[in-house]
């Protein structure tokens, strides 16, 4: 298993540098400094941000430049919209909020998910199944701001006036502990978990009828097996590979925050930082974090293969 | 921030819904984490304000490359000027900030003389020998001062400074070219007669000079902390006002937390007051030491649902009231406060703006700029489609002043009733579709998609709409741009906005303020936001700079009032009244958007708010 995990690392590496390069190249088609300054600029300033990012240098140099920063994870270059933040520290204060939101919302979202598409399959075409499903859309058909601005009124500010307070209308909290996290953080995962559920318990109950439709089902059927086994021990133990394809596909996007929920109910995550980079322009941050997120999703696509093989035996290490 | 907790805890489903449960039983009781020290021991009864920004607030705390009402509003309570506005007085007046007394004034008028106030301190901070801030001297004014000259600053107000202290120009420009900048190069109008005194010489009479030394831009800076955190400066300020702030303490876009400067000089609430002042109370901590606050949370809201639910909550100390909250607030018809929110001890301000509310051209583009007759007749054709009282209806509840010309009611300059004998005032679709024919466009063929630069908070997003309806239905389409306002700010600093929105506040009560916004050598990235040129223009400016108010001036004020109008550089005006909403807890508040110190001069009563 490690030699494996090291072999896909290995085979990765041209992968992730041919990544990098396009990026790079991408990010630089049109003049970065241009973009930011605008086309009025005064050459002293357009001299001074290109010298500060290296901008003047072979792109071949910068490329082995920014390489090596990766590498030693020195993200120590300025961000050009907030002068004076660095550009691994403006990422890492963003991180703690946004995994704060996006973990527990994917952890609560699969669980439900999961059991929603089981017990769909199980009694499909039943009342159960039709009402799952028809809540399930339901809550997925209505949009993110709806939420939000009802979840704000009913679910913080109303209950409060009541005396439950519960939930912050907005704002995150210094320390993150566990009452703290309730406080704030809460509201905007349920909400995030009503609409992502729709999504996921349609697809789960899509799984979990293909496998119900297999030959090994009907021979456990055949064989005396009761319907609970049959559900959690045969037909969830091989929907797994789907299961946990669609789970780690959404990994590298934990980071990126959810980016309503953060711009509507202020917690200074990752999403709201990204789209401020990209509104400003702000190059040093945008690349930065676009080597990082490919990165992720190069390391979440060797641990799915790992889990694979874990969770079911068919599929080999090679 | 602590990230340990949640990790073990999101494997363990079962263990992680225990944590919930004991949090749910715990309830929010010590969510309140901010009021705890750092070694988590509960404080001793700390007076805090908590307040609210409406906007993602500023970029940077360097005084220098501030513009915006929002840098003022954070920049002025760690930073202090030479001058300040009179708390309680109506219409604004200057008093002495950090010096002694008002400067005089030579006999040709062109010689200020001042007296610093002995024993100011920096607020204690690593840059200085020993980490203990040491006293503000004059040369550290002269030091702020040249810093707005220095193009690496990346000063957006030089504007304020330009041609008007003897050599200060011709020191800018020898400096840009240099290879390093030469702050202790000598400056002919700057003299320093002691540490405490100095004389400051002007090239010419400048009206608008002791407004522009109460301006935060004009804040006194320490070299120290400038040249040992360079580009951290913006980060991490070190004034001599009433509050402090760490840079750990400021969340860019989401909270700002101020502590009470623990060297802050002796400043003193004031006596002198209007008569209205004593019904609310505001005349009585009259000598009181200031600040009456020991720390100031500021929450930046970019939508005004969560704003007006946490002010309603009593989690805000005040509110302005977002206009779609108007009527929530207020009876339409009376404009005044409803008993429910009377009952509940709720002070409500009505603040008349000194506003200039306008859709703006980059007079520098190559489609909506221009000064030949068919580009204006774009310009006028657009204006005349619009239609302003729709917007002040729709969006303002009626209360805003539709008006011509970019001088705002109050101020001399403003036509009668608000309209121009040139006015431009629409709508008049019938004329707006003969100068669009005019311009080479007709029914809008042609025309390309406008880019609409504009900021995404409140109900900006619907507003935009409107106009885009409106500039439809003579075929003029607009690509709409909606940014966070710093970012906007930026776009249009660069000249990258093809037209653009937002509001003007006057920076002092003189119309002079809002001409120069359309004075060319104060093109983007300072004020002159339009790129307005016009040489007839800039020679009547340059005249009203230097004369003092009266008849004559007032004339001029109107040519040049006129003579914008005639360019079209924007659509519009509008002022508004900005209502505030007060909880009974906080006291002695009497908002002015004139000025933005007026923080220390606040108290709580903590017993009053809600949650005690």
């Amino acid at each position: 298993m490690f030699a494996y995990i090291v072999r896909r690392l290995l085979y990765n590496i041209p992968v992730y540098l041919g990544i990098i390069f396009i990026v790079m190249a991408a990010l630089r088609v049109n003049d970065p400094v241009w973009a930011y300054l605008g086309k009025h600029a005064t050459q002293e300033r357009y001299d001074q941000l290109a010298s500060d990012m290296g901008l003047g240098k072979p792109f071949v140099q910068q490329y082995g430049n920014f390489l090596s920063d990766v590498a030693r994870l020195d993200f120590t270059v300025e961000s050009w919209d907030q002068p004076g933040m660095k550009v691994g520290k403006l990422l890492t204060q963003c991180l703690i909020p946004s995994l704060a939101l996006t973990i527990p919302a994917l952890i609560l979202t699969t669980i439900l998910a999961i059991t929603v598409g089981l017990l769909s399959a199980y009694n499909r075409g039943r009342w159960i199944d039709q009402s799952l499903v028809f809540f399930s859309v339901l809550g997925m058909s209505i949009s993110y701001l709806v939420y939000i601005i009802l979840g704000q009124y009913f679910g913080a500010f109303w209950l409060n006036e009541w005396g439950i307070g519960i939930f912050a209308i907005e704002g995150y909290p210094e320390s993150l502990t566990p009452s703290s996290w309730i406080h704030y953080c809460l509201l905007p995962v349920l909400i995030s978990v009503t609409v992502a559920l729709g999504y996921d318990a349609r697809y789960y109950r899509a799984v979990m009828v293909e496998e119900s439709n297999r030959d090994y089902i009907t021979t456990a059927r055949a064989k005396g097996a009761s319907g609970q086994k049959i559900l959690f021990v045969h037909v969830l133990k091989n929907a797994m590979i789907p299961i946990i394809t669609r789970i780690m596909i959404t990994l590298p996007f934990l980071v990126t925050g959810s980016i309503l929920m953060e711009m509507y109910f202020n917690i200074p995550g990752m999403g709201r930082q990204l789209i401020l980079a990209i509104n400003a322009k702000d190059f040093p941050v945008i690349q930065v974090f676009t080597a990082i997120f490919a990165a992720l999703f190069i390391l979440t696509n060797i641990m799915t293969d790992v889990l694979y093989a874990i969770f079911d035996p068919r599929v080999r290490l090679q | 921030m602590i990230g340990p907790p949640l990790t073990p805890v999101s494997h363990r489903p079962h263990r992680f819904l225990a944590v919930l449960v004991l949090g749910l039983l715990a309830g929010p009781a010590d969510v309140k984490a901010g009021l705890k020290s750092g070694d988590g021991e509960p404080e001793p009864a700390l007076k805090v304000v908590h307040r609210p920004m409406r906007s993602d607030g500023p970029k940077s705390m360097d005084p220098v490359r501030g513009s915006t009402t929002y840098d003022n509003q954070a920049i002025s309570q760690i930073y202090d000027t030479l001058l300040q506005y009179k708390y309680l007085a109506r219409p604004p007046q200057l008093e002495p900030c950090l010096i002694e007394e008002m400067p005089t004034l030579s006999d040709d008028e062109l010689t200020y003389r001042f007296k610093l106030k002995k024993g100011i301190r920096f607020q204690d901070d690593p840059c200085f020998p020993g980490g203990k801030g040491r006293e503000l001297v004059s040369q550290d004014v002269f030091y702020s001062w040249k810093r707005m000259s220095d193009n690496d600053n990346q000063p957006k107000s030089w504007w304020l400074y330009e041609d008007t202290i003897a050599g200060l120009d011709a020191y800018r420009k020898v400096q840009n070219e240099a290879a390093t900048f030469d702050y202790d190069a000598p400056v002919e109008g700057m003299r320093v007669i002691n540490d405490h005194e100095f004389e400051v010489i002007l090239v010419k009479p400048v009206q608008r000079f002791l407004w522009v030394l109460a301006m935060f831009q004009s804040c006194v800076v320490p070299r120290e902390a400038v040249e040992k955190y360079g580009t951290r400066f913006g980060r991490h300020p070190v004034g001599t006002g009433p509050f402090s702030m760490a840079e750990e303490d400021w969340v860019a876009g989401q909270k700002m937390i101020l502590k009470r400067n623990p060297t802050y000089r002796e400043d003193f609430y004031p006596s002198e007051h209007e008569a209205s002042d004593e019904a609310l109370g505001l005349h009585l901590p009259a000598g009181k030491r200031l600040p009456l606050v020991d720390r100031v949370e500021i929450t930046m809201f970019v939508q005004d649902q969560p704003m007006w639910l946490q002010f309603r909550a009593g989690k805000l100390d005040y509110t302005q009231v977002p206009s779609e909250y108007f009527p929530k607030a207020f009876l339409r018809r009376s404009q005044s406060l409803k008993q429910s929110f009377r009952d509940e001890g709720i002070v409500a301000h009505a603040v008349p703006l000194l506003d200039f509310i306008f859709r703006a051209f980059n007079m520098e583009d190559p489609i909506v700029g221009g000064y030949t007759g068919n580009k204006r007749a774009l310009r006028e054709a657009m204006h005349a489609a619009v239609d302003l009282y729709e917007f002040n209806d729709t969006f303002y509840n009626g209360l805003n002043w539709v008006y011509d010309g970019p001088i705002p009611p109050g101020l001399a300059g403003f036509p009668e009733n608000g309209i121009a004998p040139n006015s431009l005032q629409g709508p008049d679709l019938k004329r707006a579709r003969a100068l669009l024919a005019k311009a080479g466009y007709p029914e809008g063929k042609g025309l390309p998609v406008i880019e609409y630069y504009t900021s995404n908070g409140s109900n900006i997003a619907e507003q935009v709409e409107l106009f885009r309806r409106q500039l439809g239905k003579i075929g003029v389409r607009l690509l709409p741009r909606l940014l966070d306002f710093s970012t906007l700010i930026d776009a249009i600093s660069n000249k990258r906005a093809q037209m653009f929105s937002f509001a003007w506040g006057s920076d002092y009560p003189d119309a002079e303020n809002n001409l120069a916004l359309f004075y060319g050598p104060n093109h983007a990235p300072g004020s002159n936001h339009y790129n307005y040129q016009n040489d007839e223009y800039d020679k009547l400016y340059q005249k009203i700079a230097v004369m003092p108010p009266g008849p004559e001036r007032t004339e001029i004020l109107v040519k040049m009032r006129d003579m914008v109008m005639r360019d079209v550089p924007y659509i519009g005006s509008m002022a508004r009244t900005r209502h505030y909403l007060i909880n009974p807890w906080l006291r002695n508040f009497k908002p002015s958007e004139d000025f933005y110190n007026w923080i220390k001069y606040m108290d709580i009563d903590e017993s009053k708010r809600p949650n005690k």
